[in-house]
């Protein structure tokens, strides 16, 4: 497409011809061609206190190493969950943003497995 | 000394359904062609209930047996963006990749440092890890024996995912147990033939005369049996060569029987061949159209009948919709029950060559296209289009156990639930 950029004015030539940059693309700042990142869509809130609203879509990455503190996308019988990384005892467990449930220990075993990392979070209309 | 490896991802499609869908971890799942017709890829469950490639679900769907079976609809939106990022995690491990299918890729392993077994190991890894995908992997110094070796990797569960047939010791210990049809390009016509001439192993084709071999199938076997030997006759192609002619073909979710209903498929599917072109950059010369009704229920009567034509050389969705239609009124029979059509585009050149002097320039305006790819490309497929393509498209074809769009529809993506 030829469209205009600040560049190819008509009358006086645009001082900015040489310095064109052209918008910012998020697909790059969030690096969503890397082949390890995935969007996922959050449902609920009980990760609020850390910023994390129902509807919000995170950007979760595949490729990671994972720390203690992380928020991850984990699955557990079957089902996909968000929830913070910690590490006890030796191992790793699954920790809820809502104080009142059990860690989870992640043994892909018993199909508790870490699926991503969350490295970024996008709100649409905040 | 050259070394060639073949990664193939297991189950593909259904490995693709399952990355997203946790739940599907340890169940059967059967991913069925266009229409929802017959299964095309089946998990080693769904293999272990008897389910063939091929099975047709109208007629398997309600045996009692298949009760906990997890059908699917082919989500090719899906499966093409995970064979990307698959492709992806490959070139960051070795400098060459091939794809040769969605769900093969040839490795060019030559030179690299360390381990062979330990490297391919680790790409297994990888891939898994990053992509969910599980996957075999195969090397040799030929291509055809990176196939076979692969072939080996994931028949055998003893393998580990894994084969190397660098060492000629190795190769001809399996040359000697494995039938003939398992070589890369021997298909199932040609093996009573080469039985008829007393080659049933992979070793006795080896061995096999290369005059005798050549009569029964010309030169390719000449050089297949070279490649077994392991001299590299097929190179590894990091692209496909630019095609020589472009289809847009389907089975009707349900028989098209009124004109009307026929020339909206056929310009939709004009128009969605016109598109593929433009993404590639490319003018057609020549336009055809086929028509059919269902060859297995010939009692409801039978026609099929297809036209052609050569025309200036053009990407152009609305002429080409034009003359497609014009082609489908010269072929159109009232009466039948039509099962299938197409629009089939040749004579490819890169875009904007006109072909010869006399050729009129074209009267649509390449802008107007422009701006409708740009849109689409913007806000989905088909946001917006010509009108001819039809906008109930009752002949659609049926989809009805379709997942989400995990990874490239944005209203489509997997959902997790905050814990």
């Amino acid at each position: 497409m030829s469209a205009y950029a600040g560049d190819r004015t008509t009358g006086f030539a645009s001082p900015a011809a040489d310095a064109i940059e052209g918008p910012i693309d998020l697909s790059d700042v969030l690096d969503l061609r890397r082949p390890s990142r995935y969007p996922v869509r959050v449902r609920g809130a009980t990760f609020s206190a850390r910023g994390i609203l129902d509807g919000d879509v995170l950007i979760a990455d595949t490729s990671g190493q994972q720390a203690s503190g992380q928020l991850v996308i984990a699955c557990a019988a079957g089902q996909v969950l968000l929830a913070e990384l910690q590490a006890r005892r030796g191992h790793w467990w699954l920790v809820s943003g809502d104080d009142s449930r059990e860690p989870i220990r992640v043994d892909p075993a018993q199909d508790v497995d870490i699926w991503a990392t969350v490295t970024g979070v996008v709100r649409e209309k905040p | 000394m050259t070394v060639y490896g073949l990664i193939d991802c297991n189950s593909f499609y259904c490995s693709c359904q399952r990355a997203f869908e946790p739940r599907l971890k340890r169940l059967p799942v059967v991913v069925l062609s266009n229409n929802d017709g017959c299964a095309i890829a089946r998990t080693a469950e769904a293999k272990g209930l008897g389910i063939k490639m091929g099975d047709a679900w109208h007629l398997i769907r309600n045996e009692r047996k298949l009760s906990g079976v997890q059908w699917y609809s082919s989500n090719y939106p899906l499966y093409a963006d995970m064979s990307r990022r698959v492709y992806q995690v490959l070139l960051e491990h070795v400098p060459r990749v091939e794809p040769y299918s969605i769900d093969e890729m040839f490795l060019d392993l030559t030179g690299l440092p360390g381990d062979l077994a330990d490297r391919c190991e680790m790409i297994r890894a990888r891939v898994e890890q990053i992509t969910k995908i599980p996957t075999c992997v195969g090397w040799g110094p030929t291509k055809a024996i990176a196939k076979l070796a692969n072939y080996i990797a994931k028949d055998r569960p003893e393998m580990e995912g894994l084969c190397d047939l660098t060492d000629e010791l190795v190769r001809m210990r399996f040359y000697r147990n494995l039938p003939v049809s398992e070589v890369w390009g021997i298909g199932r016509r040609l093996v009573p033939r080469l039985q008829g001439a007393g080659i049933r192993t992979i070793a006795q084709f080896v061995e096999a005369d290369p005059a005798q071999i050549r009569k029964i199938m010309a030169i390719t076997g000449v050089r297949l049996q070279a490649e077994l030997r392991g001299e590299s006759c097929l190179k590894l192609s990091e692209i496909a060569e630019q095609r020589k002619g472009l289809a847009c073909t389907r089975s009707f979710g349900q028989p098209i029987t009124s004109y009307s209903d026929m020339r909206e498929a056929i310009a939709g599917f004009a128009a969605r061949a016109a598109e593929k072109l433009r993404a590639e950059k490319m003018d057609a010369g020549h336009v055809s159209v086929f028509i059919q009704t269902n060859p297995h229920r010939r009692q409801d009567g039978w026609y099929a009948n297809q036209a052609a034509i050569t025309c200036a050389p053009t990407n152009n969705a609305l002429t080409l919709i034009g003359t497609s239609t014009r082609l489908l009124r010269a072929i159109w029979r009232d009466g039948f029950r039509y099962a299938k059509g197409g629009v089939l585009l040749n004579d490819l050149a890169p875009a904007g060559q006109q072909s010869s002097l006399f050729d009129q320039p074209e009267e649509q305006s390449p802008a107007l296209m422009d701006a409708m790819d740009a849109i689409n490309r913007r806000f989905g497929r088909e946001a917006i289009k010509p009108l001819s393509t039809g906008v109930e498209r009752a002949w659609r074809p049926r989809q009805g156990m379709l997942s989400p769009r995990f990874t490239t529809g944005f209203g489509e993506v997997m959902e997790a639930r905050a814990w």
